[in-house]
């Protein structure tokens, strides 16, 4: 295939595939806390810290990374005291976020072109390093997402009754939304601070209709999310369409093929019960 | 010489004894604002002692056992499960919980095998995996809710008995010796009560569990119930201990 031949896709497809791997993992157990937004709102700060790296000169990588992870204890606290979901609170953070790193990239005299490439994703502009880095933060997700399996299911489920089990319901969510900062700010080249939360949520919601069990829907919702970005990418280049809105256009259309075939699939088993029931 | 007095200390709320009661509060206040929502309350759940807590909407029985399971902490007074201050408690495993709702609140789908094992890790600790024993053990509490058919279902697709079942099931994969039940049958069909109420005859009868059971229905405790407690304007009432004999003292005063 030609698109395979240029090591700017190869660089753009390993890094989307990654990050659209990793995303959905974390998108069901935040999905499951009713907190679908969350990677959104993150995003938001996230650009927040891309503008300050701007104004200061630093690598956005790592203004995006600290601004997030401040964001992220700053969340787990506000949890905590009980005044997360539907929170002015939360909004706050959020709308400040992006106002602030507007208002940095200003400054910092950043051009159009920049501001948008972090909003939206610029793959095909990947260095390898970059690449490198957003692999380990993606290897690193998975890595606590499998060694915490049980203990973020219980949470994620039923949180009251985790603790009364015994279950540290406190650091799970710190670390929980810690991934979820990790994954906005590794998918961010890729796909852009507004396009990775989707990404996250999509697959999910996507597997969703179709499968019976959790571990169902995460691996579904990895699957998904594999499949999009791999066609999206490519796609996107014999297309010469941006390869997030490509992928996260896809989800959507997954999603939707899914819901039609769980419509169908309901109403084929109520027929067939119907016709015992006449027999 | 105050009888009561001598009651209370005599029941064994001290720390640490071997027959200590499951659940005890001592005096305990409470309130999520300034106005107290329990007052002083006393209570004692000894082992294998089924209570129903009743009370009108609003009264804090939710609050009392949130309490009692060191969700809420209390302003003043102390409480103990099994003799041990809550604050200090680790034993978690010795205690199952329901709590109230309608329904299971899966917003995607989680199998019924997939929620009952969400049971165990606070028991197994977080990297540990279950081990054959916990398997049979979930089985049993599979096959004691009469969930086992249902373990490869949606719990999102289950009626709201059967999902309520579940939970139990979930509550009891520890093998508890303290089960809190919070409302367990709304919306339940009498069917399923009485299923659900014949895994508690099993539960006080055969295991020996301690059972709180709130409810407005009493047609769920009728007969099981060691004792109804009521909840009512901050204090505790025992609506079954029959009304305290006149000291001859009093009878004295009547005259
Ligand atoms: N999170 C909270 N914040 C503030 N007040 C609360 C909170 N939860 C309960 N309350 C108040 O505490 C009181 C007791 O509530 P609780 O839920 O314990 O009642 P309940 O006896 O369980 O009622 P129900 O039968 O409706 O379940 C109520 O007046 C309620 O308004
Ligand atoms: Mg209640």
């Amino acid at each position: 295939m030609e698109a395979l031949s240029y090591e700017f896709m190869q660089r753009s497809i390993i890094a989307t595939t990654l990050v659209c791997a990793v995303a959905p993992l974390v998108g069901a157990f935040v999905v499951q806390r009713r907190q679908a937004l969350i990677g959104d709102g993150v995003g938001h700060v996230a650009f927040a810290g891309v503008g300050l790296a701007f104004v200061t000169g630093t690598n956005p990588f790592v203004g995006a990374l600290l601004l997030t992870l401040l964001a992220a204890y700053a969340l787990f606290r506000m949890e905590r005291r009980g005044r997360l979901g539907g929170d002015l609170a939360l909004a706050m953070i959020f709308y400040g976020g992006i106002a602030l790193g507007y208002l940095f990239t200003q400054r910092a005299g950043g051009g159009l072109n920049s501001v948008v490439g972090f909003l939206f994703g610029s793959p095909n502009n990947l260095t390898w390093g970059q690449v490198w880095a957003i692999a380990a933060l993606c290897l690193g997700v998975l890595v606590v997402i499998v060694a915490l399996y049980g203990p973020l299911v219980s949470i994620a489920f039923d949180e009251p009754a985790a603790r009364v089990s015994g279950v540290p319901t406190d650091g799970l969510q710190l670390i929980l939304t810690v991934v979820v900062a990790l994954i906005v700010v590794g998918g961010m080249y890729a796909l852009g601070i507004l396009l990775v939360a989707g990404m996250m949520v999509i697959p999910v919601a996507a597997s969703s209709q179709l499968s019976r069990s959790y571990r169902g829907t995460m691996l579904g919702g990895s699957l998904v999310g594999v499949g999009c970005a791999l066609t999206g990418a490519i796609g996107a280049f014999y297309a010469d369409v941006p390869t997030g809105s490509a992928i996260v256009l896809l989800a959507v259309g997954c999603y939707l093929a899914a819901a039609v075939l769980r419509a169908a699939r309901q109403r084929y088993a109520v027929g067939s019960s119907r016709r015992a029931a006449t027999v | 010489m105050d009888r009561r007095r001598e009651d209370r200390q005599g029941g064994g709320c001290e720390p640490k004894r071997s027959d200590a009661p499951a659940l005890c509060f001592e005096q305990v206040t409470f309130g999520y604002t300034r106005v107290p929502v329990l007052r002083e309350v006393s209570l004692q759940v000894r082992g294998g002692e089924f209570v129903a807590l009743v009370g009108p909407n609003g009264a804090g029985k939710t609050t009392m056992m949130r309490l009692g399971l060191g969700l809420l902490h209390a302003s003043h007074g102390t409480v103990r499960l099994f003799g041990e201050r809550v604050e200090d408690f680790e034993d978690w495993w010795r205690v199952g919980y329901v709590p109230q709702r309608a329904g299971s609140g899966a917003v995607l789908p989680v199998s019924v095998e997939e929620v009952v094992r969400t049971g165990l890790t606070g028991h197994l600790g977080l990297f540990r995996r279950p081990r054959p024993h916990h398997r049979e053990r979930m089985e049993h509490v599979l096959d004691l809710m009469g969930v086992a058919g249902l373990r490869r279902q949606p719990i999102n697709e289950l009626s709201g008995g059967q999902q309520q079942r579940a939970l139990i099931a979930r509550a009891l994969v520890t093998d508890p010796s303290l089960l809190v039940l919070d409302e367990p049958t709304t919306g339940v069909d009498a069917d399923a009560r009485h299923v659900l109420r014949e895994a508690l005859e099993h539960l006080v009868d055969v295991e020996r569990v301690s059972v709180i059971y709130i409810s407005h229905d009493p047609e769920g405790f009728e007969g099981l119930a060691d004792r109804v407690l009521e909840v009512r304007a901050g204090h505790v009432t025992d609506l079954t201990r029959p009304q305290r004999e006149e000291t001859s003292e009093e009878r004295l005063w009547r005259r």
